[in-house]
């Protein structure tokens, strides 16, 4: 028997194993561990390694289940509490906008009546006017910032000592 | 159909993040979440770490499980990420890590002198040489294995776990399923 066919044969024996194999390739296969006393050797060793590794025990931890179960339960309890402030800061956000859209050309000329009366250059009002609007975006960013910043600091426990 | 349902309702849970039904998932998920974790990093301890912070994650983050995929196959995704993110943190140098060995980081495998932590928890109840034949596969192979023949995931759901394509997949499952027959043949050969 030449070496492609074994080739073959050890290439089904794994692609049946792993995705399935066609109806007549299988055929073919069966026929030829019928004949090849290697190849079937091989099939008992594939089909011995997975059994074991199907059947392989690990022993959990002591109380894993209920521990994990804790620390999410606190977790929850404090997600629970940020809860409130973050929708208050949003609300708050977005009050802070609605008033800043609407206030705009008010604002706008308050900018250039103040430029014209203390003779400050047109882009510095201007620019205090841009300022003014990206105060609440600003704001937001930094809390947001701030957030991350806790959070990763509050992660670090996974890296340490390791 | 059932399956649906199912996610549908665990899906809905963690969007409210419902607390007995996180208590109900970490029960009935520890066991395979933590051999996945075990065998992906091959460390009880670091196991156990990660296993906390997965469930963490899943508190945190349940609303983007939308519940049209297994919740098996978005848990060990998460998990997965919190593994390679903490390798890349400690920058991979020490130990066996879920870097592909044909690729340009070379795999630097623990002394196999000495019973690694993988060894010590496995040889505890398991009387086969599996154990010592998983811990010389690579992580990398290791995990598709556990992932394909122990959480019979389908190579689908495991491309999206290990963000790879299906290609990838089958060929770390081909080289992973040789690797583990020649060293268990070579195990009960020795």
């Amino acid at each position: 028997m030449s070496a492609n066919v074994h080739g073959r044969a050890l290439q089904l024996i794994a692609q049946a194993r792993v995705e399935g194999i066609a109806e007549a390739n299988s055929n073919w296969l069966r026929a030829h561990l019928e004949e090849c006393d290697f190849c079937a050797e091989h099939v008992r060793h594939t089909d011995r390694a997975l059994q074991l590794l199907r059947t392989a025990a690990i022993p959990l931890p002591d109380g894993l289940a209920s521990r994990t179960q804790f620390r999410v339960r606190l977790r929850a309890m404090e997600l629970r509490e940020r809860e409130p402030q973050r929708r208050a800061l949003w609300f708050t956000c977005a009050v802070s906008w609605a008033f800043g859209i609407a206030s705009a050309p008010y604002v706008w000329r308050l900018f250039a009546w103040f430029g014209e009366r203390t003779g400050v250059p047109k882009l510095v009002w201007e620019l205090g006017f841009g300022l003014w609007w990206a105060i609440p975006a600003v704001f937001v960013a930094v809390v947001l910032l701030m957030e991350n910043a806790r959070r990763e600091a509050e992660q670090d426990w996974m890296r340490q000592g390791r | 159909m059932l399956m649906t349902d199912e996610t549908k309702t665990i899906a809905r849970g963690l969007r409210r993040r419902d607390p007995d039904l996180l208590d109900r998932l970490i029960e009935q998920y520890q066991y395979r979440l933590f051999r996945y974790l075990l065998y992906v990093t091959g460390n009880k301890d670091r196991a156990e770490d990660f296993f906390q912070e997965t469930w963490i994650r899943v508190l945190e983050r349940g609303h983007q499980y939308d519940g049209k995929s297994k919740f098996e196959a978005w848990l060990f995704a998460i998990a997965r990420h919190l593994v390679i993110d903490w390798q890349r943190s400690k920058k991979a140098q020490s130990l066996d890590t879920l870097t592909d060995p044909e690729q340009d980081h070379p795999l630097q495998l623990a002394n196999e002198k000495e019973p690694s932590p993988l060894h010590q928890v496995l040889s505890q109840e398991s009387e086969e040489n599996v154990q010592a034949s998983l811990q010389r596969i690579p992580a990398i192979y290791r995990e598709v294995l556990v992932l394909r023949f122990q959480e019979e995931l389908q190579i689908d759901e495991m491309a999206g776990v290990l963000c790879v394509p299906l290609s990838t997949v089958k060929s770390r499952l081909y080289r992973g399923l040789e690797a583990l027959r020649s060293q268990l043949q070579r195990g009960a050969a020795s």
